[in-house]
């Protein structure tokens, strides 16, 4: 059973929700261990296993699994069997069922959001669709992308903002309370260094319109908030639609496209990846976005100018047909990076390779690290998950039950469960 | 006359310590260089790396083709990566030098300095002038304007047939001699999207994706998948016309191959993960 995805909650940093390719979920205790392995090694048991023989269970891998942001009272798992259900945690029951038009490859929800409870979700469609937990429906599709939606990701700055990764190699920012995406990341855009110089005042650059932004007039006036738009001189809206009308690299012939002020043409071909988008992972202080792609390359953009920082990770190889969760913390500069059997961590700013974590005899899909605990959680597809703590030179285990409640490997005495 | 015969065997490790040197004469003044990888495998800077390395360009004896040296070379030879990205954008924006996007690998990027590119495109361009004689103005609209103010690997058809019509009527026509001489290839995802590309390089890349694939099984037929540099160096690549050495700079710097530090010199081990 191999391990896809997964995630701590963000109320108490406790519980791991993680889901696997046999369509079963189980949620961990990480702060309480069940039992120690040999007097070094801590095992963790799952606290309850939902899997295809539950009555509504998933019936094929499930791809991800999220909490709910709010409070561990639900949790949300898409699979590739096309649907996404929200399971209330404590009855273990299905509580809402949504079907998805192809296999769902992501899902995600605002941490910060206050006015809305919307589970954007990816899959092999090209539409991002939102589903509302609320009501139970489908509120918004988000079309632009050209192939499946494969990780997505909210604005950890604004609750209103969700960036999307699809295996054409676009990300795409997008607006949900309008149509269509309004910033679509390049890697030929690029700056030197972490912001960009103030004199360049580029013309070339696709509209932006950033809510909670600062605004700034003059030599960056291409900027607009919804609130100063009318103050905007119309003068200066026309020469940034014209230049914003020229970087379409609208294709075959003259068929237009009427574009929203701001609006990104779903033409634009721009690529931030050479393959697919594989993972995508903001900063916690909404300025920077980390994305890895099947080309083998992590990429840190900065989200205010949309340009590629050029930070050169130094060579990976990463795997290319599953999205991989990244893990990236501003404060300690540190980003992690499953690759392969092993986990890379790097520095941030200069990309330099810190360590390297090999533990795992399989392909690793998910890590996740944990502020509070400085651990660092790594899951794969040897069915283990590996928790590394920088204190304790020895490694906790966490060790995942298979169906018929053996563990692996040990003949620990494991009737206590 | 002795030291140049015993160094004629380390062909271009003599010499090229001079900045852009074609003669490589007086390489006995310094027997050290003899080693050529050894010492020379990390430079300070990206322009000065770049500069030897294309000096360091092995001479193929078919085909004439212009030094170019791979992004993955640039990476293994000098030390900050994210330096090199950032200098070799600044070039790039400067024209000194245009990168262009290779079909041997997802990431494979060739950097050739505009003056040798120039000379490339033009002796691809004498040898079409032999045999058709009309819708040869292209190039020249080709040259002044799409290469000077597009500086990306890729361009979109519109784009470039708003550039070449600055310079008269554009057909289809012209577009298919522009693909024919090399100068621009489609891209297999995006039909209306080109990749500009260097004209006459097709053995050489077929030469490329050989010889990395040779080198690699040659040390992995080895007992502990590693060499020493130095004897790994004198070694001929059957199937490639490129020597050891560009290749050996290729693949440490895209990550198959690490070098590293012992008491005995430098050794070259395939890369685990």
């Amino acid at each position: 059973m191999l391990l896809q995805a997964w995630q701590v909650d963000l109320t108490e940093g406790r519980y791991l929700l993680s889901g696997a390719s046999d369509g079963s979920a189980a949620v961990y205790d990480i702060q309480h261990t069940t039992d120690y392995d040999g007097g070094l090694i801590a095992k963790h048991k799952n606290l309850f296993v939902v899997d295809k023989q539950h009555n509504h269970g998933h019936k094929f891998a499930i791809s991800t699994a999220i909490w709910y942001p709010i409070d561990t009272g639900l949790f949300i798992t898409g699979s590739f069997d096309h649907h996404v259900k929200v399971w209330d945690t404590n009855m273990i029951q299905v509580v809402m069922d949504f079907k998805m038009p192809g296999k769902v490859y992501g899902t995600a929800m605002s941490s910060i959001a206050t006015a809305h409870m919307l589970i954007a979700t990816g899959s092999a469609d090209v539409q991002v669709r939102l589903c509302d937990i609320a009501s139970g429906a489908f509120t918004h599709t988000l079309s632009g992308h050209r192939d499946g939606v494969m990780s997505l990701e909210w604005s950890t700055s604004s609750e209103w903002i969700l960036m999307t990764g699809g295996c054409d190699g676009a990300i795409r920012f997008w607006d949900i309370r309008r149509a269509g995406c309004f910033c679509v990341l390049d890697q030929s855009r690029s700056q030197l260094g972490r912001r960009p110089p103030f004199s360049q005042g580029t013309p070339k650059r696709v509209l932006e319109d950033f809510i909670a932004s600062t605004v700034s007039t003059g030599k960056s006036s291409f900027e607009k908030t919804p609130v100063s738009q009318k103050r905007m001189p119309v003068g200066n809206g026309k020469k940034q639609l014209t230049t914003s009308r020229k970087n379409q690299n609208v294709s075959g012939g003259p068929s237009t496209q009427r574009l929203h002020p701001g609006m990104s043409s779903s033409h634009n071909r721009a690529t931030a990846h050479y393959g697919a988008v594989t993972g995508l992972r903001a900063t916690s202080d909404g300025m920077y976005l980390l994305s890895s792609g099947s080309d083998s390359r992590l990429r840190l953009w900065d989200i205010e100018s949309g340009c590629n920082t050029l930070v050169n990770f130094e060579a990976m190889r990463l795997q290319t047909s599953k999205a991989i969760q990244l893990a990236a913390f501003q404060d300690s500069s540190l980003v992690f990076v499953p690759s392969m059997a092993s986990v890379k961590a790097y520095d941030m700013w200069s990309g330099t390779n810190l360590g390297t974590f090999r533990g795992h005899y399989e392909l690793v899909n998910c890590c996740y690290f944990n502020l509070q605990d400085q651990e660092l959680y790594t899951g794969s597809n040897d069915r283990q998950i590996l928790v590394w703590s920088p204190s304790i030179p020895a490694v906790t285990v966490m060790e995942e039950d298979d169906k018929k409640g053996q563990t692996l490997s040990t003949d620990r005495d494991n009737w206590s469960d | 006359m002795a030291e140049t015969s015993r160094l004629a065997g380390t062909k271009r490790g003599r010499g090229d310590e001079e900045i852009g040197a074609d003669s490589n004469s007086n390489a006995d003044s310094d027997p050290r260089q003899a080693l050529g990888l050894e010492n020379n495998l990390t430079f300070s800077d990206t322009l000065v790396a770049l500069q030897m390395m294309r000096s360091q360009f092995p001479s193929v004896e078919k085909v004439t083709i212009q030094p170019f040296i791979l992004q993955s070379q640039l990476y293994s030879s000098v030390k900050d990566r994210t330096q090199v990205d950032r200098d070799l954008e600044s070039l790039k924006k400067e024209k000194v030098l245009r990168v262009f996007k290779l079909s041997t690998g997802q990431d494979d990027h060739a950097i050739m300095f505009m003056e040798d590119y120039l000379k490339q495109m033009a002796s691809s361009v004498k040898r079409f002038e032999k045999e058709k004689q009309h819708d040869l103005e292209v190039f020249e609209w080709f040259k002044t304007y799409v290469m000077e103010s597009k500086l990306d690997v890729c361009i979109a058809h519109q784009e470039l047939c708003s550039l070449l019509s600055h310079g008269g009527e554009v057909t289809d026509r012209h577009v298919t001699l522009l693909i024919s001489a090399g100068l621009l290839t489609r891209q297999l995802i995006d039909p209306n999207m080109y990749w500009f590309a260097i004209p006459n390089i097709g053995s050489i890349l077929k030469g490329l994706s050989q010889g990395r694939k040779e080198l690699l099984s040659l040390l992995n037929r080895r007992k502990y998948k590693e060499m020493p540099l130095a004897p790994l160096e004198k070694k001929r690549l059957r199937l490639s016309p490129l020597d050891m050495r560009f290749h050996l700079r290729d693949l440490i710097g895209s990550g198959h191959l690490k070098s590293l530090q012992t008491p005995a010199g430098i050794i070259v081990r395939v890369a685990k993960d």
